[in-house]
């Protein structure tokens, strides 16, 4: 008796209007917030989280004060947050002699196991001098420092030719390659420097925060073929939209 | 002359730049000659006590100018190749290892000095070479103890990059006190310390003395009690352990059985770790366990997730990705139950479709390729799935890469491949298509690549046969000869191997021909080769060439009995029982032959002059452990005396006096069912010989 009254409320369910539409289930608002209600969560975990971006992006003086306040401990010696942003900061702003002098002094085996990293470094060092037309310089360093990188690899000659090919053009800006001199260039540049210092240190390269909202995506859309629901479609809200009906 | 752009001292920098090194490189200029001149005249350090350094400005100034230009010169060259290769030229390296040495020297210098000489060790054989003749390695040591922390770090890394260059000293834990020391630093505080143990650990466990020294010393559960520090630290000794427990079936079963097993559950949970580093090698380990004790791994389970795992890895960019197929084809390694596992978890689709993805000229490329080549070693459906039709394009396409290895690669797949019946018969791959191209290859400069085309090519002619024209007219066969006379004795074996397969069942037309290339003096000399391997594979090759016609014997008696002397020469030189083997197997397939053959034959085997003494080789063999070769000589036997006649009688009578038939009378109760039988039959015949005596 008891399961029959079930199933009948299931039945309901199915034939009632607002689910003729389609074969999922629907789940109200109210239902669905009641739900995530249930679900409990510790705060001493989203600190964690929280932390862990903080110190994974570098940011050295929130991370900090969120220390202070929370009382959450970080999961590196935020001393050595200092020192990789230091080294980010330098191949933001184009110095790339000063940066490689300070991953040296963070940890020389850095450079020395990475090839690749070094070459962009190099390159980069490359993009700088002609960004400040500095052609002659430019073109002595390629010849002294990048093509000896091609000869030892010659997955990098494409690269270098690319590169070099910059100091052919009157308006660098506008020529095929230009977007090498954008500052976008140095961005990427700068993070592949910090991914590299944190393998380094034994530290995950990416934070754990976006591995949870592509979850949080992918889990919907897998819901979605067998349920409508209140959605959350905005991440900086993480407000719950009724679901269409 | 201006200071090159990458030493770095330009006018802008030394204005923003707080560093002291920018502004002081000014100064003393950044060339490579100036900086190895000034640290060379630097000298050793002055020291703290030191009265009086001779030439005014103070010790610390010096000293100062020391550490600047270490630091200048490390900067220079981590991760630079052609500049390490430089400072080597100018003599740098005795300069900066002079600097640990110093007594006096300061923390700042010792940082600066163990880095330089750590990276002048990584990637560069001839700086690593320079470096150890230099004795940084002792120096390096002691500074492990230095109250400094930073000294402590550097010394650690560098000492790290020196035993994993490939120059490395030699490490024996079982000399003097170098366990004790290994089981120091593996209880040290210092990271950086600990993970050196475990590299020096990884790199002296050459013998399998030291794998047990290490693990009665109780370094596995050491290693294992690291596992809850950092993500590299963990690496490191899973990579320690892999090589304490490798082709080592006691220190395997001891570790699989610690603590009841739950350590070898604990290894297998890191299979899906977070880490794709970790997962490769958390492989690596199993692998390794597998082998060395295979009754510790019977669950099926785990082989299958390895290869999951595996063939997940192979997407990982860097290295991981790199080494992952070589993984794999380790772990299917002459396992058909393994490949059958592999093919059924689409194995051969999965790398296929990443081969020809992505470029060739990789290291990925190769290992994949090594890796396909595995799996077709023993499954036709393996090799069928292979030979897609974009697949034998790419294989063809590779065996013209300019890559060496590459050109193994692919002569690998193709011998695999080959062993198929069905390969040759059309398709993409078939002899004109792939023939040329691998005879090419017999000329190749790289030995590897030679070797390599050369089991291609033994296994295609063995599947050619009886359409073998193809083979003959692409000269191959000249080439074949002229690799059989090499000086390399791996070429010598597998070109008379692939000629010795070409032989097999080839029509007496084609014989002569092969004969006339060859030519019977090099027959002669390849069968008194110095390589016994080389020697039977030789004697297989004129065993073939005697093989169903009677005029082939001509090959071996004719010529004033070159070959067969030679023959008779190694048969009496108590040679590898291989070349006995196949050496009877001649001389009783040319035994079956017309008197003149049979007469010669019974010259080798009872030479006339003989010294009573020396009883006949044959004695020997018939006495031998060896069933093959006790069956090869008794058939040999039994040519001799086969068909009935007077000529029969009397070899019987011959082989009685020396002694032959009272030995075969002795086996009539030999334990092989094929000898005995052998044995009955020529028994037999010697009763029905005699009966011809007696009437």
């Amino acid at each position: 008796m008891f399961l029959s009254r079930i199933v009948r409320h299931d039945l309901d369910s199915i034939d009632s209007p607002s689910s003729m539409a389609s074969s999922k289930k629907v789940v109200t608002r109210e239902e669905w917030e009641r739900k995530l209600r249930d679900v409990k969560i510790r705060k001493e975990d989203m600190n964690r989280l929280v932390m862990n971006f903080l110190v994974t992006e570098g940011f050295v003086d929130a991370a900090d004060k969120f220390r202070i306040e929370s009382g959450t401990q970080p999961e590196i010696d935020l001393a050595t947050i200092t020192e990789r942003m230091e080294v980010k900061r330098a191949v933001q702003s184009g110095n790339v002699q000063e940066a490689i002098e300070k991953i040296n002094d963070l940890n020389p085996t850095i450079l020395d196991t990475n090839p690749q990293l070094y070459f962009h470094l190099q390159q980069q060092k490359l993009i700088e001098l002609i960004r400040a037309g500095k052609i002659n310089e430019a073109l002595e360093f390629a010849q002294e420092e990048l093509a000896p990188r091609g000869e030892e690899n010659q997955t990098f000659l494409e690269e270098i030719e690319k590169t070099v090919a910059l100091l052919v053009f009157e308006d660098v800006k506008n020529c095929p390659y230009g977007e090498l001199l954008d500052v976008s260039q140095r961005l990427k540049t700068a993070s592949e420097v910090n991914a590299a210092i944190l393998t380094s240190q034994s530290h995950e390269k990416d934070p754990k925060l976006p591995s949870l909202l592509k979850m949080l995506l992918w889990t919907q859309n897998q819901l979605d073929e067998k349920a409508a629901y209140p959605r959350i479609n905005d991440f900086t809200t993480a407000a719950l939209e009724d679901p269409s009906i | 002359m201006p200071a090159t752009a990458s030493g770095g001292a330009r006018p802008e920098e030394a204005a923003e730049a707080p560093s002291a090194s920018t502004s002081a490189s000014v100064c003393m200029g950044t060339r490579p000659e100036e900086l190895t001149a000034r640290l060379v005249a630097a000298g050793p350090a002055a020291g703290a006590g030191c009265v009086g350094a001779a030439g005014g400005g103070g010790g610390a100034e010096v000293e100062h100018e020391r550490v600047l230009a270490l630091r200048e010169i490390k900067n220079q060259i981590i991760g630079n190749r052609t500049k390490k290769l430089l400072y080597l030229r100018l003599g740098a390296v005795p300069a900066v290892v002079a600097a640990l040495a110093s007594p006096g020297a300061s923390p700042a210098a010792l940082v600066q000095a163990a880095a330089a000489a750590g990276s002048f060790a990584c990637g560069v054989d001839d700086g690593a070479r320079a470096v150890l003749d230099a004795g940084a390695v002792g120096h390096l040591t002691r500074l492990l103890a230095h109250p400094d922390e930073k000294v402590v770090d550097a010394s650690a890394r560098a000492l790290r990059m020196i035993y994993q260059s490939r120059l490395a000293p030699k490490f024996d834990v079982n000399i003097g006190k170098n366990m004790d020391f290994v089981l120091s630093l593996l209880n040290s505080e210092n990271e950086n310390v600990t993970e050196l143990a475990a590299t020096i650990i990884s790199h002296s466990c050459e013998s399998s003395a030291e794998q047990l020294s290490l693990c009665s010393a109780g370094v596995p559960q050491k290693l294992i009690s690291l596992f809850g520090g950092s993500m590299n630290l963990r690496d490191a000794c899973l990579d320690s352990i892999t090589a304490i427990i490798r082709n080592n079936r006691e220190t395997a079963s001891r570790f699989a059985s610690m603590d009841h097993g739950k350590v070898f559950r604990s290894v297998v949970g890191l299979i899906h770790d977070r880490s794709p580093r970790t997962r490769l090698l958390t492989c690596l380990c199993l692998i390794a366990l597998g082998h060395a004790c295979p009754c510790h791994f019977q669950d099926k389970q785990i082989k299958t997730k390895l290869i999951m795992v595996l063939l997940e890895l192979i997407e990982e960019p860097g290295q991981v990705g790199d080494e992952a197929p070589l993984a794999l084809t380790t772990l299917i390694k002459d396992s058909l139950e393994l490949q059958k596992q592999a093919l059924m978890t689409n194995a051969v689709e999965k790398l296929s479709s990443h081969l020809l993805a992505n470029s060739l000229e990789t290291r990925r490329a190769v290992t994949i390729l090594l890796a396909l080549s595995e799996l077709c070693s023993k499954l036709e459906e393996s090799r069928s799935q292979l030979m897609s039709v974009e697949v034998s394009t790419l294989i063809l396409e590779a065996l013209k890469h300019d890559w060496a290895d590459i050109r193994v690669a692919a002569c690998s797949c193709l011998k695999n491949i080959s062993r198929s019946p069905k390969v040759l018969s059309g398709g993409r791959l078939s002899c004109d298509t792939v023939i040329a191209p691998l005879v090419q290859l017999l000329c190749d400069s790289s030995t590897s690549v030679q070797v390599a085309a050369l089991g291609a090519i033994c296994n295609i002619a063995v599947n050619l046969t009886p359409r073998k024209s193809v083979l003959l007219h692409s000269g191959a066969v000249s080439q074949l000869v002229h690799l059989s006379k090499s000086m390399d004795p791996t070429l010598r074996l597998k070109s008379v191997w692939a000629l010795r397969n070409i032989m097999f069942l080839l029509s007496p037309r084609d014989k002569d021909f092969v004969v006339k290339e060859l030519t019977i003096s090099t027959l002669s000399s390849l069968i008194c080769d110095s390589e016994h391997f080389v020697q039977e594979q030789t004697l297989a090759l004129v065993h073939n060439l005697v093989d169903g016609y009677l005029e082939s014997a001509n090959y071996v008696i004719g010529e004033d009995g070159m070959v067969i002397d030679a023959i008779s020469r190694q048969l009496n030189n108590a040679s590898a029982p291989g070349v006995c083997i196949q050496g009877m197997f001649v001389l009783a397939n040319i035994a079956a032959g017309n008197e003149l053959n049979k007469e010669a034959v019974m010259r080798v085997l009872l030479p006339h002059r003989t010294d009573c003494a020396k009883p006949s080789f044959v004695v020997k063999f018939l006495q031998s452990k060896d069933k093959q070769l006790r069956v090869a000589t008794l058939w040999c036997l039994l040519n001799l005396i086969y068909p009935k006649c007077e000529a029969s009688s009397g070899r019987v009578v011959r082989l009685q006096s020396s002694g032959v038939i009272p030995q075969v009378k002795n086996m009539i109760n030999d334990p092989c069912l094929d000898c005995k039988l052998r044995v009955r039959m020529v028994l037999e015949h010697c009763v029905d010989n005699a009966d011809d005596c007696f009437t």
